[in-house]
């Protein structure tokens, strides 16, 4: 168009504006009718069809045929013309040329000619385009098939959908090394909440297995699921597992059933997928199903990797069965064998192999040929493996798993040694479970629980951290900071912060405990058992604070003396202001029993302390139920009698009579000991178990 | 009389372009109004008897708790909330329940049998078996609520 | 009484120079072709006060959206009616928004001296697919969900920025919260400013420069 072409143009334009019309109210009128028509129409849809809403947005259901809106169809449809590396072409290539044409519509169309009919060229572009959509839309509708109904007999991607999809999305990768199920079961910060408040465990196992292996689980729901509720199977035994896949109907309990060889059917991929998805590959799960009726709950380990992968695939171990002909009466082992051979048959089976195998084998029944064979092989004894081959049942993903755990476990897992701090130092005030009890430091009060969501609610991170460490003298808490004479690091007491604050999400106490808040009366060696051992050790040697039974200490400290330490206390240090807390009477009683204790080096005459009196009567019980069950036979250590107690282990003498402190028994069973774990493994013993040992070993470990 | 028309016309068209103007208004207007209102205009949830539970699991001049859900909506959001009562009854007829809240600053009490009163953890608060203020920091005695009793069960009206 | 408002407000405000710039100008007689655009404005006024009332009730969020729409729709007065006007009004928009483009392509309504109206016309468009696409998600159903994911997929294949623009539109690598959110802001807040500013270049070239007439056949010589 030139210049005169424009100039021509405005002239006509004017022209045609004086002929015309003033907007309001002719065309106007015009406007609002159509306006008007338009509302109509929409009223008359939002009634009759209404806005359409279909079922909640389900990430998992993969079956679900996606569909944009229709005025994308066109280009959804045209994808499938282009495939695999011509898409550029559809995505990006036409839609960018279209755009681009339209913008440069202007300039590409100079001419002045206005009528469509005068300018064929652009008209049949127009047109094509319109019939080209349409045509792509239209295909797109014909072609897509109606929302099939595939997906809903699920049940774990329907749980998943339910709880995980809304935040997660279809599926979430998980970092290496997780523990998926205790992600889930105690939630996490980042506002994802504790599922096992609504989940049971074996939802939270079959969650787990589908997060890990989606496509276990679609295996399972193509050849299990027929028989199987996924619930049932999941964080089962991963042996039997195996077994059953490998074995297909040589497996027992599949024999009645008219199923195929799995081993031709399913892939060694797909079983391993589905192995993944029915045992999640989750270390700490694993270690708890599988090793740890054997290994106790925390693990001790201290060689590499390499190692300790070896030591598990290859399991078979290293274990001397005793021989049981020499415990057991013919009867007890004709019982037992039958049972091995066939646990159903034999009655009482359960109650022998709890009693005498369960503690090495765990519940896992051991397999035998035949009853004769499983005769000889317990009357015998000898090397003999409880251990499974663990390489050959696992999939590598789950070894993987079990490795990286039990190595990190082995280092200590936060939570871990944060309950164990929290069992040495804070539950003989708190409870075991933070729930509290009586103050021993102000009889007449009562410690409310710590571990209830009001509590935890109200005190943040650094409110605790603040609390432990410069404690609460006038509560009668000691500092356990050691920036305040405690004995906890900053780490520790941040530990035990995480420790405790892992309760929120399922606060274990509710309510205070029941107490007679009346003044109690505690005597002076209960008060001294709850209030001063944390320092000063059971046996008064002394830990972090002095010996009360060192020779110095008592030459120096007249009975007064020791009177007003307790009352005053020492500045910046666990020994607070007694006195502010306790009674004149209370600590006059406590200076008596500090100086009851004997003085350590000058006790020529051991004289047994109250509560030991024998030691067949009252030690060796305890070590028959805490320790024979692993230091009988596994070497080592050797529980079992009085000789084989003061003789045996690497590092013997185990027990150093007079000297509690550098008695490896003592330190072991209280904890003490930080290279490896206090024992027993499972839990530590009682206080008045631990206390019983101690005196025992006080009084110079007579054989009694 | 031609030029009269045209205005005429024209009038007319400006005075419908007007109307249709004020019919779609309203038509969005009217809808709007109801719609911007509506969960005001809703009327409250009235209070429910809820059931607590057997009679017979009150013992006789001791409180007992009793927990109960109850499932609150509000929008398109249902919560269950937990409610307790301590129940007591003096002669197994009458009967009076009482929230556990300490109408301090709302931790729960417990009941402390052997002192015959009810304990808050958080302050020390006591407060006798009828909710009155024993001691402590409480403003005014436990809330009470109306309760009754049929076919030998225990209803508490609350909630709402 | 009324005369007197006016002119008082006239003296102050000058409103009747407007109305007689506006409406009361002379424009060439135009067939009923010509009210498409009218006719797309009043779907995008639908869309703005439907959208404002729906925001009223609707929450952003997975554990929310769904039920809250369900909540407006089957819950709320009238809650149907403005889903349903907000929800056709869109398809609405753009078969009008297409109409009205084709009307000005087969009457040669871009060329000189409207050409810049053009160019606001085609972002128009692009801002209204946006509106269509970003609020498709919104109401997080099964059709919601899988078409959007489907649809930030088909932005992802290009080549090169194609993940990064995907990681972009979803806020990560999984439809998930973010992208709902983002979505939700980008549709109530990003595109609407987008076209108010686009209509008002729009509307004040059309009333600046006039409607173009019905143009006629060219005089074969």
């Amino acid at each position: 168009m030139n210049e005169k072409d424009q100039k021509a143009y405005l002239e006509q334009y004017k022209k045609d504006k004086e002929k015309g019309v003033p907007f309001y109210p002719d065309i106007l009128f015009k406007d609002a009718v159509v306006s008007l028509l338009v509302f109509l129409g929409l009223v008359a849809l939002a009634y009759f069809i209404g806005a359409p809403l279909e079922e909640r947005a389900n990430p998992s259901d993969t079956s679900y045929t996606p569909k944009p809106e229709w005025y994308f169809l066109f280009l959804f449809q045209l994808l499938k013309y282009f495939p695999g590396e011509l898409e550029v072409v559809a995505v990006v290539l036409i839609p960018t040329v279209a755009i681009l044409l339209l913008f440069l519509l202007p300039f590409l169309d100079r001419s002045p000619r206005r009528h469509f009919l005068d300018r064929p060229w652009i008209t049949a572009l127009v047109i094509g385009s319109v019939a080209g959509i349409l045509f792509l839309s239209v295909q797109s509708v014909r072609e897509t098939p109606p929302p099939s109904e595939a997906g809903q007999g699920d049940p774990v991607a329907a749980l998943y959908t339910e709880n995980c999809a809304a935040c997660h999305g279809g599926t979430i990768s998980i970092p290496e090394g997780t523990n998926l199920h205790d992600v889930i079961a105690q939630g996490t910060h980042e506002g994802m909440p504790a599922w096992s408040g609504d989940l049971t465990s074996d939802e939270i196992d079959a969650l787990a297995g589908f997060i890990l292996s989606p496509g276990g689980n679609a295996l399972f729901q193509e050849f299990c699921s027929a028989c199987h509720v996924s619930s049932e199977l999941v964080a089962s035994d991963p042996i039997e597992l195996k077994a059953a896949l490998d074995e297909g109907r040589d497996y027992p309990p599949h024999a009645e059933s008219q199923i195929p060889k799995w081993d031709e059917v399913i892939t060694p991929q797909k079983r391993t997928a589905l192995l993944n998805f029915l045992v999640a590959p989750d270390g700490q799960r694993l270690f708890a199903t599988n090793c740890a009726q054997c290994h106790g709950r925390s693990v001790s380990y201290s060689g590499g990797e390499e190692e300790l992968r070896d030591l598990i695939s290859q399991g078979g171990l290293h274990l001397e069965m005793p021989p049981w002909r020499e415990t057991l009466d013919a009867h007890q082992l004709d019982v037992l064998a039958q049972y091995i051979s066939d646990p159903a048959s034999a009655e009482g089976g359960d109650v022998l192999f709890g009693q005498f195998c369960s503690s090495c084998h765990g519940d896992r029944i051991p397999k035998i040929e035949n009853v004769d064979q499983a005769r000889e092989k317990i009357a015998s004894g000898g090397a003999h493996e409880t251990m499974p081959v663990w390489g050959d049942v696992l999939t590598s993903e789950q070894l993987d798993a079990l490795v990286s755990y039990t190595l990190e476990a082995a280092q200590g897992a936060p939570l871990e040694v944060g309950q164990e701090l929290f069992a040495q130092n804070c539950a003989i005030c708190h409870g075991d479970f933070g729930e509290g009890g009586t103050n021993p430091a102000r009889p007449d009060d009562v410690i409310a629980p710590i571990s209830s969501a009001e509590y935890l609610k109200t005190r943040d991170d650094d409110t605790l951290f603040q609390i432990i460490s410069q404690g609460q003298p006038n509560f009668g808490m000691s500092p356990f900071g050691s920036a305040f004479g405690g004995p906890l690091d900053d780490d520790q007491v941040k530990t035990l912060v995480a420790f405790i604050r892992s309760w929120e999400a399922n606060p274990p106490v509710e309510l205070p405990p029941a107490v007679d808040t009346r003044a109690v009366k505690l005597s002076a060696d209960e008060i001294y058992a709850q209030l001063c051992t944390q320092c000063h050790g059971y046996d008064g040697l002394g830990l972090i604070g002095p010996s009360l039974r060192d020779p110095d200490f008592r030459a120096n400290n007249t009975a007064q003396d020791i009177f007003e330490t307790i009352t005053q206390g020492h500045e910046a240090t666990p020994m607070i202001r007694w006195g502010d807390l306790l009674s004149e009477d209370t600590i006059l009683d406590l200076t008596d029993y500090i100086l009851s204790l004997e003085i350590s080096a000058a006790s020529a005459q051991p004289q047994p302390t109250p509560g030991f009196s024998s030691f067949a009567e009252d030690v060796l019980p305890i070590f028959e139920a805490k320790c024979v069950p692993c230091h009988g036979s596994m070497g080592g250590w050797d529980a079992a009698s009085y000789d084989a107690v003061m003789t045996t282990g690497d590092n013997a003498p185990t027990v150093i009579p007079n000297d509690v402190r550098n008695s490896i028994l003592a330190q072991k069973i209280t904890g003490e000991q930080t290279y490896g774990n206090i024992m027993p493994p499972a839990g530590k013993m009682t206080n008045a178990e631990i206390q019983l040992i101690l005196d025992w070993i006080a009084a110079g470990a007579p054989d009694n | 009389m031609n030029e009269k028309r045209t205005i005429d016309r024209r009038g007319f068209l400006g005075f419908m372009t007007w109307a249709i103007g004020g019919i779609i208004s309203a038509g969005f207007g009217i809808p709007a109004i109801a719609y911007i209102i509506g969960p005001a205009a809703r009327k409250e949830e009235e209070q429910n008897w809820i059931r607590l539970g057997s009679v017979s699991k009150v013992e006789l001049g001791t409180p007992t708790l009793f927990k109960t859900e109850i499932e609150r909506q509000t929008g398109w959001i249902t919560n269950k909330e937990e409610l307790s009562f301590y129940v007591f009854t003096e002669n197994g007829r009458d009967f009076v329940a009482l929230s556990n809240i300490c109408t301090h600053l709302g931790c729960r009490v417990r009941w402390i049998a052997d002192q015959g009163q009810f304990f808050c953890p958080c302050h020390n608060a006591a407060f006798a078996k009828n909710g009155e203020v024993i001691s402590g920091p409480p403003p005014r005695p436990l809330d009470q609520y109306p309760v009754k009793e049929e076919d030998g069960q225990l209803f508490v009206l609350g909630g709402g | 009484m009324i005369t007197r408002v006016t002119n008082w407000l006239d003296e102050r405000i000058g409103w009747r120079n407007v109305w007689e710039a506006i409406f009361l100008r002379k424009i060439p007689k135009v067939n009923w072709f010509y009210t498409l655009g009218s006719a797309t404005l009043f779907t995008a006024i639908n869309q703005a006060v439907t959208g404002i009332l729906l925001t009223i009730y609707y929450a952003p969020t997975p554990d929310h959206a769904y039920d809250s729409v369900q909540y407006i729709t089957t819950q709320i007065p009238m809650g149907w009616l403005i889903r349903g006007l907000h929800h056709w009004g869109a398809s609405a928009m753009v078969v009008l928004t297409v109409l009205h483009m084709l009307r000005v392509i087969l009457l040669g309504a871009y060329k000189y001296p409207r050409e810049v109206t053009w160019f606001s016309g085609v972002f128009l468009l692009l801002v209204v697919v946006g509106f269509g696409f970003t609020g498709y998600l919104l109401p997080w159903d099964q059709k919601a969900y899988w078409g959007s994911t489907v649809g930030t997929r088909i932005a992802g294949s290009a080549p090169l920025i194609g993940d990064w623009i995907l990681r972009v539109m979803r806020g990560g690598a999984e439809l998930s919260a973010v992208t709902l959110a983002r979505f939700f802001g980008v549709h109530v807040w990003v595109l609407p400013a987008s076209l108010i500013l686009l209509l008002a270049i729009h509307m004040y070239l059309v009333i600046k420069i006039g409607i173009s007439a019905t143009p006629g056949r060219e005089e074969k010589a």
